[in-house]
């Protein structure tokens, strides 16, 4: 095969741009863990880019201790994890209903659903806090979980229907002639079919629901209820000016759990959230 | 497949379409209801007509919201996809070490924009001195308090929401780029096209549809820019990182004028279907003049 073989002078250059250029994206972070190692004396002394003169773990002693952050991340479990079950249980029935079922005005049924991607959360937000308001239901999960599963839902439709086109129609309509009924297919057959649809599904919504900062800086006022990024606003809010080694470990603990998933599946997340975005 | 019950299909559409429409499709309505009215959350709502509407033209913030989050946007497209197209380019030529480069690269895309906000706002610190701070020191220039600059805050919350999304563009034009056809590179380099040519004429020209997906993508993020300049400097100072959505969800929350907010979130509505219509538009065009 003929290809471009690059000389060796663009080879260094091409490493040289491309360490550059990562050093801007990991050093802050880099700089958050490091800095999170330092004890009070070190981080008052030494040049703050200086690396720790030794391994202190006492700071994430204080930060668990003083803050709440074992409640946020329970919470953002629960409101993570119940947000996904609903987004998978309506949208793959509706996108199979779209894209396997015949019945008339599938297309704009679909196109319907569409429109929502356009839609920014914020034309959305006052009526449900209003609503909420009157009813009763901030501070809870439900809050939290009602309109992201709204608003995930016409991404996770689109992304469901192009994967469920593919599936022959064959397939099913042996099923329906063997006399399986529509829900059978749809639970027996479509669903385990399209695996690979809903672990993309998850990926691309679990990152945006873990980080979702808007309805969480709304409805949650409690400090018991908070999910993990506004729950470290308040505490950064307290404690940044006074305890800065507490401050820098709780950022670190804060996005420990969403570091530690992505470096064991980085390909699949990569892969969902391009899958995620392009859509959109 | 027929289903043997005409209602059938509607039935796995239901819970769907029931939530969907009361999460999205209803309350937008109900915003445009709102932002006719002048109300306060708690008294009579008070019918005002396009009162609130008129009331953008003369808004100083308001002005100034449009014009930082235009800035916003262009400058945030600008860095975004350029950023993440030398990236992809450069690690679409490396060998070695190109997977765990990408890896690293799109870190930030997954971290919380609050953590994200908190790390720099620790990295650009006066008291105690932040990495920011002490650079400037070392480089002799008087440190300043970047966040507080009404000249510099946009620029660095430009910055910064770009850096946590410019992974995202380096993966989808590196994936774009690697999928290339490889008897295109090869017709190519026979009939001696320099590698800079084979950008400029074939590779780029190619992914140009990705191009436009990309745009659509961060020009809708971008209008619809909130966490970093909300988190970081809550529009400040005075007005200088003020986009339209801090404006409106500071207008509507802390002021709690809820008819004056309803009208600004149309606004937002509005903006972002215009925007995306235009690169739709440009993308038919482009695809037109090629014939």
């Amino acid at each position: 095969m003929k290809h471009y073989e690059i000389s060796r002078l663009q080879v260094v250059v091409f490493f040289a741009i491309a360490i550059a250029m990562l050093i801007v994206q990991v050093y802050p972070m880099f700089w958050v863990v490091a800095s999170s190692l330092k004890d009070g004396a070190d981080i008052a002394d030494n040049p703050p880019y200086s690396l720790p003169s030794h391994i202190f773990w006492g700071n994430y002693a204080r930060a668990l201790l003083r803050s709440r952050l074992v409640q946020y991340f329970v919470n953002s479990v629960v409101v993570a994890g119940l947000t996904l079950v609903g987004i998978v249980f309506l949208s793959a029935p509706a996108a199979f209903a779209i894209s396997k079922l015949s019945f008339k005005g599938s297309e704009r049924v679909l196109s319907f659903f569409l429109l929502g991607i356009m839609i920014p959360i914020f034309a959305c937000i006052i009526p449900m806090f209003m609503m909420y308001r009157t009813m009763g239901l901030r501070n809870t999960y439900f809050s939290l979980i009602l309109p992201q599963v709204g608003f995930g839902l016409p991404l996770c439709i689109y992304l469901y229907t192009s994967f469920m086109r593919f599936v022959p129609d064959s397939l099913l309509e042996a099923a329906l002639i063997d006399g399986a009924g529509t829900f059978q297919i749809f639970v027996r057959i479509m669903f385990p079919m399209i695996r690979n649809a809903t672990v993309t599904v998850v990926i691309y919504n679990f990152v945006n629901i873990w980080n979702e900062f808007t309805y969480a800086n709304t409805f949650m006022t409690k400090s018991s209820m908070k999910t993990l990024p506004i729950g470290l606003n308040d505490f950064v809010g307290e404690m940044g000016r006074r305890d800065w080694g507490a401050t820098f470990a709780a950022i670190v603990l804060a996005v420990l759990p969403t570091l530690i998933v992505y470096f064991l599946l980085n390909k699949k997340i990569m892969e969902g959230m391009v899958a995620g975005a392009i859509k959109e | 497949m027929r289903t043997r019950n005409k209602a059938e299909p509607w039935l796995f559409l239901a819970p769907a379409l029931v939530v969907y429409t009361g999460v999205a499709i209803v309350p937008v309505l109900w915003s445009l209801g709102y932002s006719v009215f002048d109300w306060n959350g708690i008294d009579d709502m008070k019918f005002v007509g396009a009162y609130n509407y008129l009331r953008m033209l003369s808004d100083t913030t308001f002005k100034t919201a449009v014009v930082n989050n235009l800035l916003f946007m262009a400058g945030g497209s600008a860095f975004q996809l350029l950023s993440g197209l030398v990236m992809a380019i450069i690690l679409s030529n490396i060998s070695r070490g190109s997977n765990s480069m990408r890896v690293l690269y799109f870190m930030p895309c997954i971290i919380s924009s609050m953590a994200i906000c908190k790390i720099f706002e620790k990295l650009l610190s006066v008291q105690p001195e932040g990495v920011f701070v002490a650079l400037l020191r070392f480089l002799g220039i008087n440190p300043i308090a970047i966040l507080s600059e009404p000249n510099w805050v946009l620029l660095v919350v430009t910055l910064i929401d770009g850096y946590k999304f410019c992974g995202l563009y380096m993966v989808i034009f590196y994936s774009a780029l690697v999928a290339l056809p490889i008897d295109v590179q090869e017709a190519a380099y026979i009939d001696g096209c320099s590698w800079g040519q084979q950008y400029r004429y074939i590779k780029l020209p190619m992914i140009k549809n990705v191009f436009f997906a990309c745009l659509v993508i961060v020009l809708n993020g971008t209008l619809k820019g909130f966490d970093v300049p909300y988190i970081l400097t809550s529009g400040g100072p005075g007005s200088a990182s003020e986009l339209v959505a801090t404006y409106m969800y500071k207008t509507t929350f802390n002021s709690t004028q809820f008819g004056y907010g309803g009208a600004l979130a149309v606004f937002l509505l509005l903006e972002s279907l215009v925007a995306v219509s235009v690169v739709r538009w440009a993308q038919v065009r482009s695809a037109k003049r090629e014939g």
